[in-house]
């Protein structure tokens, strides 16, 4: 009796955070209905009651906010609680855990339903864990520090006269080594941090980021004392098919849950008004050639 | 009848036998203890085909076909060699241990110094010697390689991450050698000392001629054994960006989510420190059978 009430009520709640009332289409034919999934996924859950959801300490800004992810502002955090919501999750049973990225794809139990971390599907990489569908479809770009020559002499082959940093595993990195090819090999820094410490100590020319990680730390993260900015996002490049999904367990049985939560948050322009309210609108970046 | 199980105790001849000559005694011991070798090495390796996440360690950890492409990387995919980030390793501690023999040397000396002038590099080196010794080389590592680029100094701050590297690996090592290079000095008699200046030796004459030659045969085996330390802590050079074969192996194994990278990279560095270990060893026991011969 008690668990019915808890239920249902955490499914008003969700169905009020989505502003979906009743049944969505569901995505792929092959996904389960969520109908269903609202009461399947509390048989999944890594802690029993509770959604626990993961990502990386310090939280990137503008995918969370403040490196708090329990605060629901930012995009990946408003993703989390709105997918938690899609599956009737309330938003006090959502649990945020802290995994380190390298630590994320370690063979073994997870201790977590879903890893959030700006985290790009490749082939190679689903044979480890294993991913939801696109939540963000990602394009690159180029960030550097005002008045340097990268900013007005950026052709192909001058792209790759310039000496790149990135923090390790970021698709960031890839790009530069696989699209740009420098001549100079780029340096890899353990944190994003530390790449934008190089960067401003001009340590390197420049670095390879998502657009919203770039145009925030052009716009807010690289600033003088009277934040005035200090660093030019120089130019995005065309998408290369990058996107970002949600990372499990090999196996896991929520994905097929989880993925139909996404085709409705899809489908019902949720992830868009998401995007447009915290990732801003990115017609001001100019697009460029690697 | 090689047992000398006959006495009360064991034989005291036989304690002053190198190990090896003892456990290999006979053609039985050698067959014992390969058939024991062989019994351990497959009881470690059954773990992996036992335990219930076994495979999984075994496709994550130790699959050949990672490895290879880990080792010759593959630039289309934006992965880097981790054989050829070992040159940067090589190059990077054959630099540091030239500069830290010397400046080791240099402290040394100054701290075991008496004359009444060379008392502030007598602080100045001891200063130096407890402030290195008790810092994590990762710390000076970031402080060297991001503190100097920020300075703005023309040619200071606007080198390789290698290079800071090799500063921070050669200010963080001549702490501890120069208090090897000390403990020897020290372990030379005081009475040659006092003999070589009474034969009219000046002081530095008899450091150069009389001590130090003693001294640092005596700490050889420490010394190589400070440079074993040393070519594995070239890998904290990574974190300044510069690209050496961890940082390759981190690479690959962030790209594809796969750690047999890591394998590749501990097994080059064990080709790296392995012959330098067992030279240590060899040195170690001529030492100590040179010692004995002496004794007896």
């Amino acid at each position: 009796m008690r668990l019915t009430r808890l239920t249902l009520s955490a499914a008003l709640v969700g169905a009020a955070l989505t502003g979906v009332v009743a049944a969505a289409p569901s995505g792929a034919a092959s996904t389960p209905s969520l109908a269903s999934c609202k009461t399947s996924i509390k048989s999944q859950e890594h802690q029993k009651g509770y959604l626990t959801v993961a990502t990386d300490s310090p939280a990137y800004t503008p995918w969370f906010v403040n490196n708090k992810p329990s605060n629901g502002k930012g995009y990946e955090s408003a993703v989390a609680y709105a997918i938690a919501g899609a599956l009737g999750i309330s938003k006090s049973h959502v649990k945020w855990v802290v995994e380190p990225f390298d630590a994320s794809y370690a063979p073994g139990p997870k201790p977590f339903d879903f890893d959030i971390n700006e985290i790009s599907y490749t082939a190679d990489r689903a044979k480890a864990v294993s991913f939801s569908t696109s939540y963000y479809d990602v394009q690159q770009s180029i960030v550097a520090m005002k008045g340097t020559k990268i900013v007005k002499a950026h052709s192909p082959a001058q792209l790759r006269t310039y000496q790149y940093g990135d923090q390790i595993g970021t698709t960031g990195l890839a790009f530069i080594n696989s699209y740009i090819k420098p001549t100079k090999p780029a340096r890899v820094y353990n944190t994003l941090d530390e790449a934008v410490a190089a960067l401003q100590e001009h340590l390197i020319d420049a670095l390879v980021i998502d657009t919203p990680t770039g145009q925030y730390m052009a716009s807010a993260q690289i600033v003088d004392k009277k934040n005035k900015p200090l660093a030019v996002q120089v130019g995005q490049f065309p998408s290369v098919g990058e996107h970002y999904g949600l990372l499990f367990q090999k196996g896991s049985p929520m994905v097929g849950c989880v993925d139909a939560a996404i085709a409705q948050l899809r489908h019902n322009g949720t992830l868009a008004q998401l995007t447009k309210k915290w990732l801003g609108i990115y017609t001001s970046v100019p697009l460029i050639k690697p | 009848m090689t047992d000398s199980s006959e006495g009360t105790g064991p034989d005291p001849a036989r304690l002053y036998l190198p190990r090896r000559k003892v456990a290999f005694a006979g053609r039985r011991g050698t067959a014992v203890s390969a058939v024991s070798s062989v019994a351990v090495i497959a009881l470690l390796v059954s773990v992996f085909f036992w335990a219930p996440g076994g495979a999984n360690v075994r496709a994550t950890f130790f699959s050949f076909h990672d490895m290879w492409v880990a080792f010759r990387g593959d630039p289309s995919k934006g992965l880097l060699s981790v054989g050829s980030g070992l040159i940067t390793n090589i190059w990077m501690f054959l630099l540091s241990e030239v500069l830290v023999l010397a400046i080791g040397l240099l402290i040394a000396v100054a701290r075991v110094s008496r004359s009444p002038v060379l008392a502030p590099f007598r602080v100045l080196a001891t200063l130096y010697t407890d402030v290195f010794r008790g810092i994590p080389i990762l710390l000076v590592v970031y402080i060297i390689g991001f503190g100097l680029p920020a300075l703005s100094l023309g040619a200071i701050s606007s080198q390789s991450p290698a290079v800071y590297g090799v500063t921070a690996l050669t200010i963080s090592y001549s702490a501890y050698v120069a208090e090897v290079y000390r403990a020897g000095i020290n372990s030379v008699p005081h009475g040659q000392i006092l003999a070589a200046r009474s034969l009219g030796l000046t002081y530095a004459a008899t450091m150069r001629r009389v001590v130090l030659p003693q001294a640092v045969r005596t700490v050889i085996p420490p010394l190589l054994n400070d440079f074993i330390s040393m070519q594995k802590d070239t890998a904290l050079v990574s974190t300044l960006g510069a690209i050496e074969a961890t940082r390759a192996a981190q690479i690959y194994s962030s790209t594809v989510f796969n750690f047999s990278s890591y394998v590749v990279a501990a097994l080059l560095f064990l080709v790296l420190t392995v012959p330098l270990t067992r030279y240590t060893d060899h040195l170690i026991a001529r030492d100590r059978s040179r010692r004995l011969a002496g004794a007896s």
